[in-house]
């Protein structure tokens, strides 16, 4: 249990950043703005393909044909000249060409339809193709009505699909409590050694351990605080789903704000000036940014990365609180990232108690 | 009655750029401060002052020699020193967003103390300021405020370092009467100083140190006697500054 001189302390840290208006505001728009953008960007569904039309064919047939690509939803599909829509593929504004023959009709047999595609603009050809051969396949179908062998029906059995911002909204976390984390305790260190205040409470009676519980849990309360807000923000306003237990989520938040403000009273240890502590402190979070799967998969690096980015405190952090909220783990089934999360936790507070030595610090 | 017994009080640093040379920041420095008394330690800069004092406030270590206050070994008990102590640095920045009151009161609890705020804010005259910040504070406010905060566990001894470099005349003579004031009460109080004028007013006994070593200790009237140049003209004899300068020399420091 805090003493009752760490708890006041605490109370005091906790008001300093509570008066610190414009801190607080930074720290609630990034990520807000993040989450925002990224719902109204990654709504709707699958955007349909633009298919450029060149019907040669002056036959009935070829005409019901382009009827019923235009009825098809996957396709959004454009009529017109050959060359006109061969200008438009290369300004990027058709996807591919579907050039009709004139032999084009009912008696025909096996005509030559002619797709025209910029394989440089189409990454997804290899997802398309198939798509649009089943789709002629079952045109020509009921042109012939060949009653088909088969039929394919598509359940979803996820009650919703899966956001990109379902996706972000864990890392989204845990990277802004490890921001909060790093800053409470590695740039407010320096600072206040700066001002002299290390040195002044110093020469009080206060040990070091009073001290770096305070800013514990100060910071703790603030980290909590701040995403309490978020995550409300998320699921009230961005309807964003959490599936797992709350109380698992925010051990893992705990935690993860632990670890950074240990590492946090590491960095502001070792550096002695403001610059020093940006200049490592970007060292830390800068990489961790971008291999620990906030933004994208871990499993979508090159090969040779993953190893390295799967170690880092915070893929572990990240990784827990993604399989917890998009699909409801528990923390028994996260056994790997809770040992992670474990060796950091002791890698962290051993290296930030031999580190932070009053005298060393103060002076 | 000595409060405060130092003996043969030695600091020592490598040297910045030649690591294997230790240079002295002090010397073997001896001092026996009387109860009750202000004492001045004098010097220019590089002189050891402040390193003396921060061994005394237990900031740094001692490397030799030994230092007592109220019978407490300082090395070997800093913590129970810090209690009967009061310290005011050269730098007095706080925390940002926090009032003087409840700064004084977080000082108070560093002490395990429920401290009168108004009060002590009372003694140092800034009770009208109580809910300012300490950045709205003047240099002189700034420094009345920092003796405050050295003041809320009654202290023993009260250590001021260069109380008033930078503060204009009227702050400066505010400091002084308040510093009388409390060493009426009998608190006993060490400062460093460059003012002369204020080591000659406030000071019962004053130690000159250079070079890491005390050169003179004494009254400053017995001072002047021994030490100063006695001026052709002047009928009577020089002052503190007259012997600061015949002790320490007239070459510029940094």
């Amino acid at each position: 249990m805090p003493t009752k001189l760490q708890r006041h302390l605490a109370s005091v840290f906790l008001k300093i950043f509570l008066r610190d208006r414009q801190s607080i505001f930074f720290s609630l728009f990034f990520p807000i703005i993040f989450m925002t953008v990224f719902s109204f960007a990654n709504s709707g569904q699958q955007d349909p393909i633009k298919v450029g039309v060149v019907n040669n064919s002056a036959s009935i047939v070829a005409t019901d044909f382009a009827q019923l690509l235009i009825d098809n939803p996957l396709f959004d599909v454009t009529i017109g000249e050959e060359e006109r829509l061969r200008n438009e593929l290369i300004e990027g504004d058709q996807t591919m060409i579907l050039i009709l023959p004139e032999s084009f009709d009912a008696q025909s047999e096996g005509a030559e339809l002619q797709l025209l595609v910029d394989a440089a603009q189409v990454q997804q050809l290899g997802l398309i193709m198939p798509l649009l051969q089943q789709t002629l396949i079952s045109i020509e179908r009921e042109f012939r009505n060949i009653e088909p062998m088969f039929s394919l029906v598509v359940e979803d059995v996820q009650a919703r699909s899966q956001r990109y911002l379902d996706f972000l909204l864990p890392g989204l976390m845990a990277f802004t409590l490890m921001q909060l984390s790093i800053a409470g305790s590695g740039f407010n260190i320096v600072e206040f050694r700066r001002k002299g205040i290390l040195k002044r409470l110093f020469v009080t009676p206060i040990q070091p351990k009073d001290f770096i519980t305070s800013i514990v849990l100060a910071r703790m309360s603030i980290v909590l605080i701040q995403l309490t807000v978020l995550i409300a923000f998320a699921v009230f306003v961005l309807d964003v789903r959490i599936l797992g237990n709350f109380l698992s989520f925010y051990s893992i938040i705990m935690l993860g704000t632990f670890i950074f403000l240990c590492l946090g009273f590491c960095l502001g240890s070792i550096a002695k000036t403001q610059q020093a502590v940006m200049a490592v402190g970007n060292l830390v979070i800068f990489p961790q940014i971008f291999l620990s799967g906030i933004f994208y998969p871990i499993e979508s690096m090159p090969a040779l990365m993953q190893p390295i980015a799967k170690v880092l405190p915070l893929s572990f952090v990240s990784t827990a609180m993604r399989e917890i909220a998009n699909n409801g783990a528990s923390l028994l089934s996260i056994m790997p990232s809770l040992i992670g999360i474990a060796v950091w936790f002791v890698v962290a507070f051993v290296l930030a108690t031999r580190l932070f030595v009053w005298k060393e610090v103060a002076n | 009655m000595a409060i405060i017994e130092v003996e043969n009080l030695v600091k020592k640093y490598p040297l910045p750029d030649n690591k294997s040379e230790t240079f002295f920041a002090v010397e073997g420095i001896s001092l026996s401060i009387e109860a009750g008394e202000i004492y001045g330690i004098l010097g220019p800069n590089g002189a050891g002052k402040t390193t003396t004092l921060e061994m005394l406030e237990g900031l740094i270590d001692i490397d030799g020699g030994t230092a007592f206050i109220d019978g407490i070994d300082v090395s070997a008990n800093p913590y129970k020193v810090k209690e009967i102590i009061g310290v005011q640095l050269q730098a007095n920045e706080y925390f940002d967003n926090v009032s003087l009151v409840e700064l004084l009161i977080l000082f108070g609890k560093l002490y395990s103390r429920e401290i009168d705020a108004e009060n002590l804010l009372n003694k140092v005259n800034l009770l009208d300021k109580a809910k300012a910040k300490p950045d709205d504070l003047s240099g002189g406010q700034k420094q009345r405020f920092s003796i405050a905060c050295a003041l809320v566990n009654d202290p023993k001894v009260l250590f001021l370092d260069e109380p008033t470099t930078g503060l204009d005349p009227q702050a400066k003579r505010n400091l002084w009467d308040l510093v009388l004031e409390l060493n009426g009460l009998g608190m006993t109080i060490v400062l460093t100083t460059h003012n002369m004028e204020e080591a000659e007013t406030l000071c019962q006994r004053i130690a000159i140190m250079d070079h890491g070593k005390v050169v003179a200790e004494d009254t400053p009237q017995e001072l002047i006697l021994k030490h100063a140049a006695e001026p052709p003209t002047a009928p009577l004899h020089g002052n503190i500054e007259d012997v600061f300068l015949a002790l320490t020399g007239h070459g510029l420091r940094d």
